[in-house]
């Protein structure tokens, strides 16, 4: 057997193995991709196909074809839809040019070790850990007509704000909670990436006389390209699939519609239809752009 | 040099800009722990500001008898550390062949699991019902799958195992390649190689991965929701929802439950802060 | 390409109960014990669980007698399963397909003969056979699946109808008696609005709660039949006749509560129950809130029926929902679920209900009513004024229109009632594009 050191560079060794670790690979490989495979690649083929059929999603012998009907009631016939694609497009808005700057230039000050760095940085994460069910409640325990805010504001039940059933403001009441988690989250990412920036970088604006702004948008931006694009696609793959907040502070009802929950209302409960699953086609076709970034971005070195 | 000066000025008034939200965020919190020991009657009765003349922990005691928290709690438990731990297995499988031998599939598979990761959740959801419901009935127990904490596990680990395995190989990467020549050289196979050689240097990105998926899979809303049918066999994330609607009257009573359902999350985020941070550095950059 | 509607026709969706059967079966035999004999058998089917809709405190505990005495006749152990109304129905589909309990409380109409059709419910025929003859014969219809086979046991009903308190008239000098059309009732919503309280308490978020107001001021502006082919696609959402319905239902609104998207029917009950509002229409159900409340509470509630609109119509149409249980065919115990709901339709098993002392108006004939208090012998009297009685929109049309497309049609008018066209012509867009049955 050749040494390490004589092997020529980038040759292709051909490795004989023995029939042991041909079955330890077989299993190693098999089992995991197995699960993938049936668990998530082929449902969601499948739902992709029967986003095409009409079909209750009881008895398999009752589905029949149905072509882009499906799609051509939710984009002709429904105004729901509508809503729920500018609701989501608000939520990526606020998310791309509130919160995640927000997170990202948090993430900068504290890389930066300002005064009380450690406390703050578990403070804006705390609301990343707990669960969504638990901010709605704590959520709804703030904005509730006896609530914290509507009693700070001095108003009682009667005269309440009516945070979450006032429908030209429970958008932003919404975004305000979602952000309260987003911000944390994008803080946390950024500031694994600063970590791993070239300190001599810093030193060098420094001593350039650079301030710590033309240092951030000339130095550290473009060396966090990388994260920069990671930061992105996830800020606008969460606003697309958002469900769970809204869920449960308005279960199915109309009360915020976005894409998440018309796929629930749709393919869940009594009225259940493959509407639901060409809404589920249609969230996912709106998020492949950022798929695709993501994976690009990842994948640079090994894919070219 | 005043730019240096200025600059200080700068980021005291930063630090004091970022500390006061900070003092916002984490209040909702604060706000509601401290309502959870008040009883509900005297805010209703007194107001929300009142001064507290009853103050303990009756709320606690009377979640964790009438809302049936430690069967919730013990659902999440019996969900989330198999699903972690599986998590985990498969993860380090699959980055480990395709980090430490050069198959023409590696990058396809890296690929295929990172993107499945992306996937949103709705769109599987009817057909693994359907799996779910039907590979029970070839087993001969409806409830195999369906309504039962291994299908929940399964569907996390099929999810999650994206990530692990991205995160564990892009760490392998950094690992040098002599120490595997060496093993093969010695002759070991396959599996020795595995797990004598390559599974204890993953210490560090399993532990911080260890800690990510436990609060992701604990917290998880959806797939209990949907693959659950019987409201006492879901985990405590899932069941606040039932449990908002039957106590929707005692608020406070309420915040104790939602502060007992945070606590596991809260505890692993307070003791294990530092693999947070790495676990997402491991994710987020290439090592 | 549209639905064909021609499948559906009145008598499947909705039930033309002839009122006077309904009186006839609820008046009863007066109880002079004349129980039937539950004939279960040996009794002894195994365990069994029954799922229930609702965590509320008052049909939690009748329920909960039921099952003692069920218990305690035939020695099987019942597991009791209780899940929060919205979240039973909006998993219906996945729960009946999955893991069911076997036997489970349900709605009748079409939402019962939906699952029926799709095999996911058992065939009662033959408790109908034993305890059959405790009801009478418009209640067997209600029960009646699309290929005329029971799937239904029926337990109780209620009136849909103006519910007040009278305490609250009185102030005003009204009399409940007096309001008899449109004019009395805007007059009384006045002096409420005068006093500085609301006038017609309101709630839609849920969807559905709505959908009661939509059922009745149609049916007092167009008739019953013009209802009824509304919801089974013979008439038109953009017909002006639908358009007049909301005419008359922006009358009301500057007397309604600001947040009506915000509260659910519990939150309009709560105005009525604090003083706040003068009126509600609501199914009667919740006769026990106001009981848990205080006795006083129940003794000041009142129902009347829904105004009259049109002469020509009179007041002779009222929703009046029947409630009852099913057994669900993927449960795991099929006959011990028909065994249980052989004595939950049963007397026996309707007075371990009654026992509790919640007021219900059941729909078994054994239930005696000169035992009925004022507020229940008034939903019969209400109930008596109607010719026709119909089950309530979200029941008495296509699941996949009435909870996906009408609750949130009817919640964009609440939003913004001056759109009434665009939301007409929206609902007939979206029935026309349902998939075929």
């Amino acid at each position: 057997m050749s040494s390490p050191a004589t092997r020529p560079q980038g040759s292709r060794r051909r490795r004989a193995f023995s029939r042991g670790d041909r079955v330890t690979l077989g299993i190693f490989v098999g089992v995991p991709t197995f699960l993938h495979l049936v668990l998530v690649w082929i449902p969601a083929v499948l739902t992709i196909l029967l986003s095409f059929t009409y079909w209750t999603g009881i008895n398999f012998g009752d589905i029949t074809w149905a072509g882009l009907a499906n799609y051509d009631n939710i984009v002709t016939k429904t105004p729901a839809f509508y809503d729920a694609l500018r609701n989501n497009i608000i939520w990526l808005v606020w998310f791309g040019f509130i919160a995640t700057p927000a997170g990202v230039l948090l993430a900068y000050q504290i890389d930066r070790q300002i005064r009380g760095h450690k406390v703050y940085q578990s403070a804006y994460y705390l609301p990343v850990v707990l669960s969504l069910a638990v901010t709605g409640i704590i959520w709804n325990f703030m904005l509730r007509p006896d609530g914290f805010v509507n009693g700070a504001l001095g108003r009682d039940i009667d005269d309440a704000i009516s945070f979450f059933g006032n429908y030209n403001i429970n958008i932003y009441v919404i975004m305000v909670m979602a952000s309260w988690r987003h911000i944390g989250y994008i803080m946390l990412l950024y500031l694994a990436g600063l970590k791993a920036i070239d300190p001599t970088l810093r030193e060098a604006a420094s001593i350039d006389g650079a301030t710590e702004w033309a240092t951030f948008r000339k130095v550290i931006l473009p060396a966090m390209r990388p994260v920069n694009i990671i930061v992105i696609v996830i800020t606008i793959i969460e606003s697309l699939r958002a469900f769970d907040m809204v869920y449960v502070i308005y279960g199915t009802s109309a009360g915020l519609p976005i894409l998440g929950i018309l796929v629930f209302q749709n393919i869940a409960g009594e009225g259940a239809s493959m509407k639901g699953a060409a809404y589920a086609v249609i969230l996912f076709v709106l998020s492949i752009g950022p798929i695709i970034a993501y994976l690009r971005q990842q994948f640079r070195e090994d894919v070219s | 040099m005043s730019m240096r000066d200025s600059q200080v000025v700068k980021d005291r008034a930063i630090s004091i800009f970022i500390g006061v939200f900070a003092v916002l965020w984490v209040f909702p919190i604060l706000w509601t722990l401290w309502s959870s020991f008040r009883p509900y009657k005297e805010i209703r009765a007194r107001g929300t500001f009142s001064m507290p003349e009853e103050f303990g922990i009756f709320n606690y005691t009377d979640a964790i008898s009438r809302m049936q928290l430690p069967t919730y709690l013990w659902n999440s438990f019996i969900i989330t550390i198999p699903a972690v731990f599986l998590t985990l297995t498969f993860g380090s499988l699959i980055a480990f062949v395709v980090s430490r031998y050069s198959f023409k599939f590696n990058v396809g598979m890296l690929l295929l699991f990172t993107a499945g990761n992306l996937l949103p959740a709705q769109l599987v959801f009817i057909p693994v019902f359907k799996l779910y419901l039907n590979i029970g009935d070839l087993v001969g127990d409806r409830r195999f799958l369906y309504d039962s904490p291994w299908g929940v596990v399964l569907i996390h680990v099929a999810f999650q195992m994206g990530f692990a395995t991205f995160v564990l190989s892009s760490y392998m990467k950094t690992i040098p390649k002599e120490i595997s020549e060496s093993a093969l050289v010695d002759g070991a196979s396959v599996l020795r190689h595995y797990w004598n050689v390559m599974l204890p240097l993953l210490r560090p990105p399993l532990a911080s991965l260890a800690v990510l998926m436990t609060t992701w899979i604990y917290n998880d809303f959806f797939w209990a929701l949907v693959l659950m049918s019987t409201d006492n066999k879901r985990p405590i994330t899932s069941a606040l929802g039932r449990l908002q609607g039957e106590f929707v009257t005692d608020y406070n009573l309420l915040a104790a439950g939602a502060i007992i359902a945070a606590l596991p999350t809260l505890i692993v985020f307070f003791v294990l802060r530092k693999q947070f941070v790495s676990g997402l550095t491991l994710g987020s950059t290439k090592g | 390409m549209s639905a064909d509607s021609s499948k559906i026709r009145g008598t499947d969706l909705g039930f033309t109960m002839n009122r006077r059967e309904l009186l006839i079966g609820a008046a009863g035999v007066a109880g002079a014990g004349a129980l039937l004999a539950a004939c279960g058998g040996d009794g002894a089917s195994g365990p069994l669980n029954f799922g229930v809709r609702t965590v509320d405190e008052s049909p939690t505990k009748q329920f909960k007698a039921l099952v003692a005495a069920y218990e305690a006749k035939t020695g099987n152990t019942v597991t009791y399963n209780a899940t929060e109304s919205n979240a039973f129905q909006n998993n219906l589909s996945q729960y009946l397909q999955g893991t069911p309990d076997d036997a489970f409380t349900w709605m009748a109409g079409y939402r019962m003969q939906f699952f029926a059709d799709q095999g996911l419910l058992v065939d009662l025929t033959d408790v109908w056979d034993e305890i059959g003859d405790q009801y009478n014969e418009s209640y067997k219809i209600a029960s009646t699946g699309l290929d005329g086979k029971q799937y239904f046991v029926p337990q109780s009903w209620y009136p849909w109808g103006l519910h007040f308190r009278k305490s609250m008239l009185a102030d005003l000098g009204i009399d409940p008696d007096g309001i008899n059309n449109w004019d009395d009732f805007l007059k009384m919503l006045d002096g409420m609005k005068s006093k500085g309280l609301i006038g017609f308490a309101a709630a839609d978020k849920g969807g559905w709660e709505a959908m009661g107001t939509f059922d009745i001021i149609n049916a007092r502006v167009n008739g019953y039949q013009y209802h009824v082919d509304l919801l089974a696609g013979r008439e038109k959402w953009t017909d002006p006749r639908t358009a007049k319905v909301f005419e008359y239902w922006e009358q009301l609104i500057p007397y309604m509560n600001d947040n009506v998207l915000d509260l659910e029917w519990d939150g309009a009950m709560q105005l009525l129950l604090q003083r706040k509002a003068g009126a509600m229409l609501m199914g009667s159900w919740f006769g026990g809130n106001f009981k848990e409340q205080s006795d006083a509470d129940y003794e000041d509630l009142w129902i009347i029926p829904f105004p009259e609109i049109d002469p020509a119509n009179g007041r002779d149409t009222i929703d009046a929902p029947i409630d009852g249980y099913c057994v669900a065919k993927n449960g795991s115990n099929n006959d011990g679920g028909k065994d249980f709901l052989k004595f939950a339709g049963d007397m026996e098993g309707v007075q371990a209900m009654l026992d509790t002392g919640v007021p219900m108006t059941s729909a078994n004939k054994g239930q005696d009513t000169s035992s009925y208090d004022a507020f229940q012998t008034q939903q019969l009297a209400v109930m008596a004024e109607a010719k026709y009685i119909t089950q309530f929109l979200d029941r008495d049309t296509r699941p996949d229109f009435a909870g996906p497309v009408v609750g949130p049609e009817l919640q964009n008018w609440f939003k913004n009632p001056k759109d009434v066209n665009k939301i007409l012509e929206s609902l007939q867009a979206q029935w026309d594009a349902l998939p075929p049955l």
